[in-house]
């Protein structure tokens, strides 16, 4: 599974070996630090809160530090955070949340997935982009966080971060097919979403 | 190769979008698009939504946040 995200991968570069512990935190801190604002950003999504995102992501950057002898360096550090990040959720937050956790909704049936497209066909897909595009900010907000936490990770991993399926696949330690399914499915979902939102709220109709 | 024709342009317009397809696939999707009004809407569609995603999602983590990082990170090392 590893692929180019590696965690648990002995790479351990010379670099490190010869370096003292300052030297070593000095590193971290000029490689890692700079990502904070996307950490913060994907903590956002999965915890919904700003709370629990700064915990999170002070939880990521401690157990990043303590495993960064096993950095391989020259691979991608972002994304090496970003996994910890993902297994440090999974690991603490999820499991104190007492609200039923729907298991990634691989198991959703599919009337509950009515298809966006269908729907839209009624009306037209340009009137439809048109009303995406003036959505205020916190409406996909709120539509993203109303869609089950996998599905809304793959998206924005992909989708914001701009990663690679394969990529996503070794952040969130899953094949490449559950990541494009809960792309899927998630886009879907958001965009069903979104198109009750514009409705309700008369957003582009051209009135 | 050239036009892939609708059923399959609308299978992978997602996979299109997301840079995932080989350049022929790729390719062959835009000359479908080029004809047909229904899938490059459909294609703008994808397309203003992950904008629209991506302009949620911008976030700039709390100064406090990251000083905080800094000195628990500093703690650390003491011991």
């Amino acid at each position: 599974m590893a692929g180019s995200v590696t965690l648990d991968r002995a790479g351990v570069g010379l670099q490190q070996m010869t370096t003292a512990p300052s030297a070593k935190s000095a590193l971290f801190e000029e490689q890692a630090m700079e990502h904070i604002d996307k950490l913060y950003a994907h903590a956002m999504r999965k915890t919904g809160n700003r709370v629990d995102a700064n915990d999170l992501v002070q939880e990521t950057y401690l157990k990043a530090f303590a495993a960064f002898d096993q950095f391989q360096q020259g691979t991608n550090i972002k994304a090496w955070l970003h996994r910890i990040l993902e297994n440090t959720y999974i690991n603490q937050y999820r499991k104190l949340q007492n609200q039923p956790f729907y298991s990634p909704l691989e198991e959703l049936e599919d009337w509950q997935l009515a298809d966006a497209e269908s729907r839209t066909a009624t009306s037209s897909r340009s009137a439809e982009a048109e009303a995406i595009d003036h959505l205020p900010a916190s409406a996909v907000k709120d539509a993203l966080q109303g869609i089950p936490e996998d599905f809304r990770a793959a998206v924005y991993l992909v989708d914001v971060e701009g990663y690679s399926y394969q990529e996503v696949a070794d952040i969130m330690d899953t094949p490449t097919g559950t990541v494009m399914s809960r792309l899927h499915r998630g886009r879907k979902l958001l965009r069903e979403q979104l198109a009750d939102y514009a409705r309700e709220q008369g957003i582009g109709k051209g009135k | 190769m050239g036009d892939c024709g609708c059923e399959k342009a609308k299978k992978d317009l997602e996979e299109y979008l997301h840079n995932e397809l080989c350049s022929e696939e790729a390719s062959d999707i835009r000359a479908h698009m080029e004809n047909c009004v229904d899938c490059s809407d459909e294609h703008r569609v994808g397309v203003v939504l992950t904008e629209a995603v991506k302009r949620a999602c911008e976030e700039t983590a709390p100064e406090e946040l990251r000083r905080e990082v800094l000195a628990k990170l500093r703690r650390i090392q003491q011991h």
